[in-house]
């Protein structure tokens, strides 16, 4: 049990709010707790463990050893595989715990990248890193279902992305096979988020999914000459939308990475996009076809998702930021009539968006949600700093004014807070009088 | 899961990570065995891949082929015919983007530039790996032989099969670079 609930048991007892025989009962739904978890750490650090070996047999083998022949190496290529393949086999067959499932897992991941790698250093094939990895993802991306590994199936994500990353970005090639990789995983997420809601494991996907989607966008898309802004703010969308799914909103806010990153991406974005000079020198007015394609997807996704929240009545109360990507296409359309327009439009949109925070913030309690509508407000009155002829006088006044507000609402949070908390003891205090 | 369906799948996986090495490994053999071994002069520089460990990028000295067909793109597949020169060394006879009826080896490249009734292009085996320590030593003593004029003996040996060619060694004065690499720093550190 956490030693702070064992030190507030005790405080319990002495000041007779619960009876002794409660905290015993307390302390056995905990003690039989402990006994039905699995032993998370072993297997935490048998995954580092076999992470670290791996990582290890690659880099010994990189070494190339000159003095063995041509035979002997090729040997050596197949050993670690073998052991990796040996290790799988005995954990699945002999229905070993997690810990063994994860550590064989990693182990072999890195095995199949060695083995590979020790082939091509044999032969001196060469060969773009990009192929080198789709060999290797594919190849070891049964492990995630056969082994039922969540290390396996963060690892396939890692790789996928360092896939698109390299195929993208230093070969200038969409990799579509990326798409499929993460296909590849939608059954194993899917039943996760089904069977395990409120796992830590489940959390950890909710977050290096979006992060690894928002890293290999840029791998799709031509940056020369498009409007990124656009597909980015369509992304960052449809994760905050994904953000409101049932599944995801249920849980605790810091598991759900798609709100968090939709809500924080389309910020920044608007930001960025705040400034004219984004609009006159980094904005075209036009999406290359790739580019087009792709921005037109992730917003058909988009609508797909916001349609079932509302076939599920999930749309009340009125959510501005779900619907900032539409809004964003809207003011594109001025660009046509110059930069200012736009430039203002974002600006009265941002705003919209720090105010609505905080009248959220303020009707559902919340001091984290008040406090970062704030910092919306905040960040653009910073940001117009940076580019208007404001004068010193004004723009201290601006700041002391926002620092104010800060005060106020969290004072006027503070009260309301209290109040409800007095109005709730003298209500219970009420009933057992009653009673 | 159906424990008969794990083993299948198991199965499957532990195959096809054989199959793919190991098919790699037949390919290579079968050149390096049936093929027509051919010296490429080159001169090396030397990078280094995180996996796959440090390696010699080769600089060819055979980077332009004849041809009439002006149609050929940047990154398209050429096949470029092989002959021996006078020397022993290979030598680039014409290039084109379908096989010939030809009696001559040839090897699979990607197209450059076309100029003049020549193509030049880029050709595949220009990577070979190296002990770590040796990679580096190489590329300086190869430059600075080949500046003082010592040698003019640096090249590939290259075994073409059909479609496939493997770079099977670099060899220095028709010595294994490894062996002539260790044989300079061995000197330099008895000096």
């Amino acid at each position: 049990m956490n030693s702070k609930i064992e030190r507030e048991l005790d405080e319990l007892v002495t000041a007779k709010v619960i009876t002794p025989i409660v905290e015993q009962d307390i302390r056995q739904y905990y003690a039989r707790e402990k006994v039905a978890q699995p032993n998370k750490l072993f297997a935490i650090f048998g995954v580092l463990g076999s992470l670290l070996t791996g990582l290890g047999v690659i880099l010994i083998l990189a070494h190339n050893w000159d003095d063995f022949s041509r035979a002997t190496k090729t040997i050596w290529a197949f050993a670690p595989l073998v052991v990796g393949q040996l290790l799988v086999a005995y954990t699945l067959f002999k229905k070993k715990s997690n810990a063994w499932k994860e550590t064989a897992a990693v182990f072999l991941f890195f095995a199949i990248g060695s083995s590979i790698a020790l082939v091509s250093q044999i032969y001196n094939i060469p060969g773009e890193m990009s192929s080198f990895l789709l060999t290797w993802i594919i190849l070891a991306a049964p492990l995630v279902y056969l082994l039922k590994s969540h290390a396996a199936a963060l690892l396939h994500i890692l790789f996928a992305t360092i896939y698109a990353c390299n195929a993208g970005y230093f070969y200038d090639a969409s990799p579509y096979l990326y798409l499929l990789m993460l296909g590849w995983l939608a059954p194993y997420y899917w039943m996760q988020l089904k069977s395990r809601t409120s796992d830590n494991i489940t959390g950890i996907f909710n977050w290096f999914l979006p992060l690894s989607m928002l890293i290999s966008l840029g791998a799709f898309i031509q940056w020369d000459n498009s409007f990124v802004f656009l597909t980015y703010i369509f992304l960052f969308g449809l994760f905050y939308n994904l953000g409101k799914l049932p599944v995801f909103e249920n849980q605790k806010l810091r598991t759900n990475g798609y709100l968090i990153l939709g809500s924080l991406g389309t910020v920044i974005t608007l930001f960025i996009t705040s400034f004219r000079f984004v609009w006159d020198e980094f904005i075209n007015e036009f999406l290359s076809i790739n580019d087009s394609v792709t921005t037109v997807v992730i917003g058909v996704v988009t609508l797909a998702v916001i349609a079932f929240l509302f076939s599920k009545k999930r749309l009340r109360p009125f959510n501005l930021f779900q619907y900032v990507f539409i809004l964003f296409i809207g003011i594109c359309v001025f660009k046509t009539e110059g930069s200012f327009v736009p430039t203002v439009l974002i600006n009265i949109l941002i705003l919209a968006l720090g105010v609505f925070t905080v009248e959220m913030g303020a009707r559902k309690n919340l001091f984290s949600v008040l406090n970062y509508g704030l910092l919306i407000i905040t960040g653009l009155i910073t940001c117009r700093f940076f580019d208007t002829d404001i004068s010193f006088v004004l723009r201290g006044l601006l700041f002391v004014a926002i620092g104010a507000g800060f005060f106020g609402a969290n004072y006027f949070m503070y009260k309301k807070a209290s109040r409800k908390s007095v109005s709730e003891v003298s209500v219970n205090q009420k009933m057992k009088n009653d009673e | 899961m159906n424990k008969i369906y794990l083993i299948i799948g198991f199965v499957i996986m532990v195959a096809a990570q054989w199959f793919v090495p190991g098919q790699m490994i037949v390919e290579q053999e079968s050149v390096l065995k049936d093929g027509t071994a051919y010296k490429f002069k080159t001169m090396p520089i030397d990078p280094s891949d995180p996996l796959r460990g440090k390696y010699i990028n080769l600089n060819f000295e055979m980077q332009r082929a004849f041809t009439k067909d002006s149609m050929i793109d940047y990154g398209n597949d050429l096949y470029v015919y092989l002959k021996n020169d006078a020397d022993g060394f290979a030598k680039a006879t014409i290039a084109s983007r379908e096989k010939l009826d030809l009696k001559q080896d040839y090897i699979k490249v990607e197209a450059n530039y076309y100029y003049e009734d020549s193509i030049s292009f880029s050709v595949p085996f220009n990577t070979f790996y190296m002990e770590e320590s040796k990679a580096y030593p190489a590329e300086t003593l190869v430059r600075q032989a080949n500046r003082d004029s010592i040698l003019n003996n640096c090249y590939g040996l290259v075994y073409v099969k059909d479609d496939r060619a493997v770079l099977d060694n670099v060899m220095i004065d028709d010595e294994p670079i490894k062996d002539y690499v260790a044989k300079h720093i061995k000197e330099n550190t008895q000096l």
